[in-house]
């Protein structure tokens, strides 16, 4: 290189006769110097490969943002695609049951069969309530916790028989404080390296033992996806059919699958009959309205009841709310995460379907709100590629690339505790 | 099987930072005409060394990153040797 550099200086100084060797000279030295360029941008591309590969294997935040680009296209896919098989761990799913004072815990349990690597010594653990109702046979479920196992997690999906009866009962916390110490014994999972995943009603419970003093220190995160914060705001929403998102009202219809379960939730707690005629009018073949014959039957505080879920009366919402009895409005208040929001010590992270006909998305901003306002660490994010908790079938390509940032950048955080 | 695809990949990455390294001009003039061979012969071991020391230490998700980078450093060497000892011949 420094040779041709060297003769075309001297072909430069060379008289006119000596044309042709001074032209061959300049092709020689444009080559050298296209050759050159070509040698630092390699060098270039070299160091960008280190650099890369030395982040995402070495360092803690690497490998999380590893975990969630491996995880991502199995969850917007719905399905592991095979191209991942030779960096998926090999898996193994086992079941297993709990007895708590509310009734049985069921946990299914997905972990790789491989011993944990020597860096960093341990798995992370997610115990994940997947919602209401009996999801332990759904395929996205089952794929997604397949998903996380094949990248190196132990997952521990949980449900009660409360859930399964498509009811809600604070009192399973005590049963979801036995299952995280199953998980954190779990061989192979770091006991610090446990966090909390809890999908739409599942979010509450989660919060309920984040915040138990057994358990509030030793929790690595707590991620909410569809989640509610207060049950009194969300009953208001429903009886109102409109939400109100920074400041601006909306009409907002819920779906029957929610106002079930609240009926179901507070039916014990009516006089009478009135509980069974609450549960069956939103049961799934009921009519989601009573006779007025078949109102005027019903206490005071139960009218109100079924006024708020069937959304009739939405200008007299909060005379209804104040209408309810104090055993539901006691219930209310248990069921809400508003309630242990400051003895949670964990960081939360907030996902939530932006037009979600389940649980409003004002329960996840107020929440986000109330996080900020207690500064408490805590991401939030807000998508339009789920209905409520399950991957949409017809999501855009922007809108998916868009939200899949959102989802990695979340990913990445939760996948830290175990990096 | 699938172990086997991730081997592959490693050596295919090997060869790629190797065919890289030619065209960084990092092979020592001392390794004279059939340089160009011995480094990406030295890419892909020390991709596959890589990817092996990552997997047993990291895990398999992260074998193939620890492959890249062990392949890089290992490329560098012997450029750094030898300028190492020009450098050191012409002192003395």
């Amino acid at each position: 290189m420094d040779n041709i550099e060297n003769n075309v200086t001297a072909d430069r100084l060379a008289p006119p006769s000596q044309v042709r060797p001074v032209a061959i000279a300049h092709t020689l030295a444009k080559k050298g110097r296209g050759r050159r360029i070509g040698a630092w941008v390699a060098r270039a591309a070299l160091a960008l490969c280190f650099l890369a590969g030395f982040y995402l294997s070495v360092f803690p935040s690497g490998r999380a943002t590893v975990r969630a680009l491996s995880i991502l296209p199995g969850l917007l896919a719905a399905a592991q695609p095979p191209w991942e098989e030779p960096v998926a761990e090999p898996i193994t799913h086992s079941e297993r049951t709990l007895t708590s004072p509310t009734g049985t815990v069921y946990l299914d349990i997905y972990a790789p069969s491989t011993d944990a690597p020597p860096v960093p010594g341990a798995r992370e653990g997610i115990l994940l309530i997947p919602g209401v109702g009996d999801q332990r046979k759904d395929a996205q479920l089952i794929n997604f916790s397949r998903t996380l196992a094949s990248s190196g997690l132990v997952v521990m999906d949980l449900t009660t028989q409360t859930l399964i009866d498509n009811r809600l009962d604070a009192g399973d916390e005590e049963g979801i404080v036995q299952a995280f110490e199953v998980l954190q014994r779990w061989p192979g999972v770091g006991a610090n390296r446990v966090g909390l995943l809890g999908f739409s009603a599942g979010g509450p419970l989660m919060c309920f033992a984040a915040a138990d003093a057994r358990v509030r220190d030793k929790v690595a995160f707590v991620t909410l996806f569809g989640g509610y914060f207060d049950a009194w705001t969300l009953l208001q929403t429903i009886g109102r059919r409109e939400l109100t998102e920074i400041g601006e009202t909306q009409p907002w219809h819920p779906v029957p699958y929610p106002l079930q379960v609240l009926a179901d939730t507070i039916a014990p707690l009516m006089p009478g009959n009135d509980g069974q005629m609450l549960a069956n009018a939103f049961a799934p073949n009921g009519r989601e309205s009573l006779s007025p014959a078949q109102i005027a039957q019903l206490a005071p505080s139960s009218a109100a009841a079924y006024h708020l879920l069937a959304g009739d009366e939405p200008g007299l919402v909060d005379a209804n709310l104040a209408a309810l009895s104090p055993e539901v409005r006691a219930l209310l208040s248990s069921l809400s995460p508003s309630r242990v929001v400051t003895q949670i010590h964990a960081p939360i992270y907030l996902l939530h379907d932006r037009s979600d006909q389940f649980v409003p998305v004002s329960e996840s901003l107020e929440f986000a709100a109330a996080l900020a306002r207690l500064h408490h660490p805590y991401d939030f994010a807000e998508f339009g590629i789920f209905q409520h908790v399950e991957v949409r079938a017809n999501s855009g390509f922007s809108q998916l690339v868009g939200d899949g940032l959102s989802l990695l950048r979340l990913a990445s955080e939760v996948m830290q505790a175990g990096s | 099987m699938p172990v086997l695809y991730l081997v592959l990949t490693w050596a295919l990455l090997g060869l790629l930072v190797g065919a890289l390294a030619l065209a960084a001009r990092l092979k020592p003039a001392s390794w004279g005409g059939r340089g160009w061979l011995w480094l990406l012969a030295l890419g892909l071991g020390s991709s596959l060394f890589g990817g092996l020391l990552g997997f047993w230490l990291l895990g398999r998700l992260f074998s193939s990153a620890a492959a890249l980078w062990m392949a890089v450093l290992v490329l560098c060497l012997p450029r750094l040797v030898d300028a190492l000892r020009t450098r050191r011949g012409s002192q003395q």
